[in-house]
């Protein structure tokens, strides 16, 4: 069941670039993706999976690149969302291997998935009218600069998180 | 608890990353949007750690039981505040195998929920294991972050070696004072009858053997041959042992003590044990239950610890090892020294028995079948009569055992072989 969602989101991406723009390479590109996800829903390995989610997220760029068209924010945030539920089904399906389920898991964790997905939607929709806002007085030479800077600098932070979450190790509960 | 970040967590920061490097590098929006529901389940980690409150216990259906038998292990788990996944390993010792249910469990539980769930456990081996830990990982609700911990609630399961009934069992040469199933070749009260003589006073009237008394004319009575018990020494050789586990030479030698004991204990005999290794144990000379309970319990932990130091059996004291007992060495004859030991007590005028558990068929069994195994079997069979024999003109008495076949088979040749009772208490 859970294998069978994650192999049924790694379709969905692979899917959603040569839709954008099908011409072959992007669908050789899909189809590594695919095959590199399939066998990390088939054999429970993480890093397959991890690789295919990067391997559709550099033919969602080719496509997007190539295609050149109007920016769809909720078929990017569906996309977004697709990654992340992609990698954790393939690691929930990880866990409960030879477990007994307790039926509330799944239950809980496609509840969890709605309520995410719907702030994630509303974040992105946000994010890119205050975005926009910005962009309007902003010379066009600063833009690609104030991007990478700031992709930066979100990645650091959270590299600094990670960093204190494991650094930390700190007793909590009983 | 210890808390920690996930192999998911740093996959979610990997495929963030890579989206953020493409979104600057294709200049377009959609990636930034793209990489948003992975940063936001990144930013998680900065929030505090929820409060994770539970309650685990646990217990197993049975304390003690027998090779080849199961218990059920039951887990309970009482959350007091949310938890997102609750992953649980089940204890599983080494040799022992899942029959019913999953040693594994995940499960979501509310705040105030309860969880249970329960497996069959199967022990294939003997041994004391302990069934008390249990592995415990507490997940949050995206996957990325999780506290481990260890709940330790000591449940030992005493796995005690398999019995056999049997019939014929070694007779002791000498007899003790208290009563047993044994007839002695003393006179005295009991049932079997022994002889007759004249009435002599203070005799009683139900004693007069009123046929012999009738052709003799003179009041004659029945004397009846006193019914007494034995002290039996098992000793057991755990200097070195063939074949795979669970059924290595010194399994079977554990089953094989385990059903002789329970036998002699039947008859009223005492039992005494001494597993005879790199360590020394013993126990004393008992009767009753709780005697094959102790002697159960030695068993079970009965193991090869090995050494290149000889014991000598004098360190065992004389309390253990009554002078008048029958000993029935129980030994594969891998080992000399355990030879020697034996020949020692033979030697010291003990009454023994070396009941010689095979290990050329527990060796062929754990081995793949080959032509070459076969003629190194057929040799090592003959190389073991020749010390059979050595041992049968040293005077011991040696009775020959090739597990599986039933241990009675084995026992059946004592019968023949050994005296009847001689001296009685």
């Amino acid at each position: 069941m859970i294998r069978l969602l994650a192999a049924t989101l790694a379709v969905v991406l692979a899917a959603a670039p040569v839709l954008i723009m099908p011409t072959p390479a992007v669908a050789v590109i899909a189809v590594v993706g695919l095959l590199l996800a399939t066998v990390g829903v088939a054999a429970f390995w993480r890093w397959p999976v991890t690789a295919a989610a990067c391997v559709f997220l550099a033919d969602y760029a080719a496509a997007l690149w190539v295609a050149a068209g109007p920016v769809n924010v909720a078929g990017a945030a569906g996309f977004g969302l697709a990654l992340l539920f992609m990698l954790e089904s393939v690691d929930l399906a990880r866990r409960v291997r030879r477990a007994a389920v307790d039926g509330a898991v799944i239950r809980s964790h496609l509840g969890r998935w709605s309520g995410f997905g719907a702030a994630t939607l509303a974040s992105a929709a946000l994010a890119v009218a205050l975005a926009s806002a910005l962009a309007t007085p902003m010379p066009p030479a600063i833009a690609p600069l104030l991007a990478a800077g700031g992709a930066l600098g979100v990645m650091t932070t959270i590299a600094v998180i990670i960093t204190r979450v494991a650094l930390s190790r700190r007793s909590v509960g009983r | 608890m210890t808390g920690r970040v996930t192999p998911l967590g740093f996959s979610v920061l990997a495929v963030a990353g890579c989206a953020l490097s493409l979104a600057v590098l294709s200049a377009r929006p959609e990636l930034f949007v793209a990489a948003l529901p992975l940063l936001l389940a990144l930013v998680s980690l900065a929030l505090r750690a929820p409060a994770l409150d539970h309650r685990i216990a646990h217990e197993v259906s049975r304390a003690r039981i027998l090779e080849g038998e199961s218990v059920t292990v039951t887990i309970t788990i009482q959350a007091r505040a949310p938890i997102a996944l609750l992953e649980l390993l089940g204890p599983l010792p080494t040799g022992s195998v899942v029959v019913s249910g999953r040693q594994r469990a995940a499960m979501t539980l509310g705040a105030g929920h309860t969880g249970r769930w329960s497996y069959e456990v199967r022990f294939g081996s003997r041994g004391v294991h302990d069934m008390g830990t249990i592995a415990v990982r507490v997940r949050d609700r995206f996957g990325i972050r999780a506290w481990e911990q260890r709940h330790v609630d000591p449940k030992p399961v005493r796995v005690y070696p398999r019995i056999v009934p049997l019939r014929s069992l070694p007779r002791p040469a000498h007899a003790r004072a208290s009563v047993g199933d044994y007839v002695s070749a003393a006179l005295g009260e009991g049932i079997e009858p022994g002889d007759i003589r004249q009435f002599a006073p203070g005799d009683r009237i139900r004693q007069v053997n009123w046929r012999a008394s009738l052709r003799l004319g003179k009041l004659y009575v029945t004397q009846h041959q006193r019914e007494r018990n034995a002290d039996v020494v098992l000793m057991l050789d755990t200097l070195a042992e063939a074949g795979r586990a669970p059924d290595t030479t010194l399994d079977w030698s554990v089953r094989a003590g385990a059903s002789l004991a329970t036998a002699y204990l039947a008859r009223k005999d005492r039992v005494g044990l001494i597993n005879y290794g790199g360590l020394i144990h013993w126990v004393k000379p008992g009767s009753g239950r709780a005697q094959y309970e102790r002697l159960a319990d030695a068993l079970a932990w009965a193991d090869v610890v090995f050494t290149y130091v000889a014991k000598d059996l004098a360190v065992v004291p004389p309390r253990v090892l009554p002078p008048r007992a029958v000993v029935i060495a129980i030994t594969p004859l891998l080992d000399p020294r355990f030879t020697r030991a034996a020949l020692d007590l033979a030697a010291r005028g003990f009454d023994l028995v070396v009941l010689v558990v095979s290990p050329v068929e527990v060796t062929r069994r754990a081995l793949a079948p080959s032509p070459t195994i076969d003629l190194a079997c057929r040799l090592w069979t003959l190389d073991r009569r020749a010390r059979l024999a050595e041992l049968h003109r040293q005077g011991v008495a040696v009775l020959e055992w090739s597990p599986p076949e039933p241990l009675e088979l084995a026992l059946a040749g004592a019968r023949r072989r050994r005296p009847r009772l001689v001296a009685a208490g």
